[in-house]
C-alpha cells in the first residue's frame, strides 16, 4: 500500500538538477526550451532547480574538466536516495569535439559517477530529450525507490 | 466565498481535467520538422573508401571506416560507420562525400553540389582593359554580378562568373570582352602558328605583285578564309572554338613581313653583326643565311642593308565573311 503510493507519487513528481561539467552551453539551451510554454516540461511533474539537494535527477551535460572531477562526485553523494544520473547529449558520453589531441576533458562521465541513462544528439533536439526522459525516468525512480529496502 | 466557487468552477471542467491527469505534449510540436538533419545514414554498397568523410568530421573517432568481413559475401565491402555518440549531427560527411549516389545521407546536406568549380570549365571570360571602353553594359546584364569596377577597371570576379555569356552579347566593342578556352591550350598554340605562318607565307609567295610599291600607296589582295578554317579544323575539331581563334588572331593582326632578294646581295655581311637574335650567319660555301625560325621581325637588317636585298613590309588583315582581306603597306622606316 505504501509502496505503491510512493511509486505514484515518485512518478508524478521528478526533480532535476542540471549540472554542466564544462561543455558548450548548447545541450542547457535545449533544456531551457524544454521549460518553454511549447514544450512545456512542468505539465508531466518535472522541475528543474540547480539543488542537488533535492534533486531526484541528476541531468548531467558536458565533458568532465579538470576542476569538476572532484566536485562531480561530491554533488553525487549529496543527492539523495533514490536517484538516478542521466546525461545530456554526446559530450558526457565520449568528450565529443573537445576530446581532440592535447584536450584537457575526462569524459565519459561513467569513470567518475554511475550513469543510468545516456541521450546522444549535440545537442538533443527537446523532443527527444522530452521523449527519453519521460520513457525512462519515472519508471526508473520508482523501481530504485523500492530497491533501496 | 464566491472565489472559491469560481475556483471550483474553472477548474471542474472536463478539458482541463482530462489534460491535468493526461498531460502530453502536442504531437506536432513532437515530430521532427521536415528538413531536420539527423543522424547521417550510410548506404554500404555505394562506398568507394576513400576516407573523405573520416577528415571532414570534425569530431574525432566518430566515423571510421570499416571492413566488411562478412563471409558469406564474397566482395569484401569498406563502408564509414558512424557513432551515434558522438556525432554532432553536422552533416560535414555527407557534404564530402565523392561517390554518387551518396554513400552518406544526412537531411538535405547530401544535396550541397558545389557551386562553382575550381578548375573552369573550357571556357572562361576576360576583359580586355585596352579595348574596353567602360560602358558598363555588362555589369548591367550580368545575372550574378559578377563584374566589379575596381580603379577604374572592369574585371570579372572568376568566383562568380557562371560563364552565361551574356556579357559578350551586349558588349559593343569586337574583342573587348574575350572567351578564353581553358582547355587544349596546346592545339591553340599550334593553331596561332599555323595561323601566323600562313598568312605570312601568303604575303611572301604574292610579293612579285607589290615589289615596287612605294612609301604613300597600298596594296590589296584577299584571300578566301575557307582552307585556312579547314586545317585549324584538323588540330582542333570544335568549329566554334576555331571561329573565335580565327577571329582572334586575324582581327587587329599587325604582320611584318620581311622578304630577301637573294639576288642583290653582295655578301657585306653588315647584317650579320647587326642582328640581335643571330638569325644570319655567314659561311663561305652558302653565303649570307637567313634562319626564318629564329627571326625576330625587327627590321635592323632592312635599317642596315645597303644594297636593299632586305624588304619590310606592315601587313594587315581584316576578317570579312568568308574572305581575309590584306593591306599591305611598304614599311615607313629610315634607312641609314
Amino acid at each position: 500500500m505504501l509502496d505503491s503510493l510512493k511509486d505514484v507519487i515518485r512518478k508524478s513528481s521528478i526533480h532535476v538538477c542540471l549540472i554542466n561539467t564544462g561543455g558548450c552551453n548548447g545541450c542547457d539551451i535545449e533544456v531551457v526550451a524544454l521549460l518553454s510554454p511549447r514544450y512545456d516540461l512542468e505539465q508531466y511533474g518535472i522541475y528543474v532547480h540547480n539543488n542537488p539537494r533535492e534533486a531526484d535527477v541528476l541531468l548531467i551535460t558536458g565533458p568532465v574538466t579538470e576542476q569538476w572531477k572532484e566536485n562531480l562526485r561530491r554533488i553525487y553523494t549529496k543527492t539523495p536516495e533514490p536517484k538516478i544520473v542521466v546525461t545530456l547529449g554526446s559530450c558526457p558520453v565520449s568528450g565529443d569535439v573537445f576530446n581532440q589531441e592535447g584536450g584537457c576533458v575526462y569524459a565519459p562521465v561513467s569513470d567518475f559517477i554511475p550513469v543510468d541513462a545516456e541521450v546522444p544528439g549535440c545537442p538533443p533536439r527537446p523532443s527527444e530529450i522530452l521523449e527519453s526522459i519521460l520513457s525512462v525516468a519515472p519508471g526508473a525512480i520508482a523501481t530504485k525507490g523500492r530497491q533501496r529496502k | 466565498m464566491s472565489s472559491v466557487i469560481w475556483y471550483l468552477y474553472e477548474f471542474a471542467k472536463k478539458a482541463w481535467i482530462d489534460k491535468f491527469t493526461t498531460a502530453k505534449s502536442e504531437k506536432e510540436i513532437m515530430d521532427k520538422p521536415d528538413r531536420f538533419r539527423d543522424f547521417p545514414q550510410v548506404t554500404k554498397e555505394n562506398c568507394i573508401s576513400c576516407g573523405a568523410c573520416t577528415a571532414a568530421c570534425p569530431t574525432p573517432s566518430a566515423i571510421k571506416l570499416i571492413r566488411n568481413t562478412d563471409a558469406t559475401i564474397n566482395e569484401i565491402l569498406t563502408f564509414p560507420e558512424i557513432d551515434n555518440s558522438i556525432c554532432i549531427r553536422c552533416g560535414f560527411c555527407s557534404e564530402v562525400c565523392p561517390s554518387i549516389p551518396k554513400t552518406i545521407t544526412c537531411g538535405e546536406n547530401h544535396e550541397i553540389t558545389e557551386e562553382f568549380q575550381i578548375i573552369p570549365t573550357e571556357i572562361k571570360y576576360v576583359i580586355d582593359d585596352y579595348l574596353c571602353i567602360r560602358c558598363k553594359k555588362c555589369t548591367k546584364v550580368c545575372p550574378v554580378d559578377a563584374i566589379e569596377e575596381q580603379d577604374n577597371k572592369l574585371r570579372i570576379n572568376q568566383k562568380k562568373c557562371i560563364n552565361c555569356g551574356k556579357c559578350t552579347k551586349v558588349c559593343p566593342v569586337k574583342g573587348s570582352l574575350k572567351i578564353i578556352y581553358v582547355n587544349n591550350v596546346e592545339e591553340q598554340k599550334q593553331v596561332i602558328k599555323l595561323i601566323t605562318n600562313t598568312l605570312e607565307s601568303v604575303v611572301e609567295e604574292n610579293e612579285y605583285q607589290f615589289k615596287d610599291l612605294d612609301k604613300n600607296s597600298i596594296f590589296r589582295m584577299q584571300i578566301p578564309i575557307k582552307p585556312l578554317k579547314d586545317k585549324c579544323l584538323e588540330i582542333i575539331n570544335m568549329e566554334d572554338l576555331v571561329q573565335d581563334l580565327l577571329e582572334k588572331m586575324i582581327d587587329r593582326l599587325n604582320l611584318r613581313v620581311i622578304t630577301w632578294d637573294m639576288d642583290k646581295c653582295n655578301n657585306c655581311r653588315l647584317c650579320v653583326a647587326e642582328c640581335p637574335s643571330s638569325a644570319i650567319t655567314y659561311n663561305k660555301n652558302d653565303g649570307v643565311q637567313r634562319d626564318i625560325d629564329k627571326c625576330l621581325r625587327c627590321s635592323i637588317c632592312y635599317q642596315t642593308c645597303p644594297f636593299y636585298v632586305v624588304k619590310f613590309y606592315n601587313v594587315r588583315f581584316l576578317i570579312e565573311d568568308d574572305v581575309i582581306l590584306i593591306t599591305v603597306q611598304s614599311s615607313q622606316l629610315s634607312r641609314s
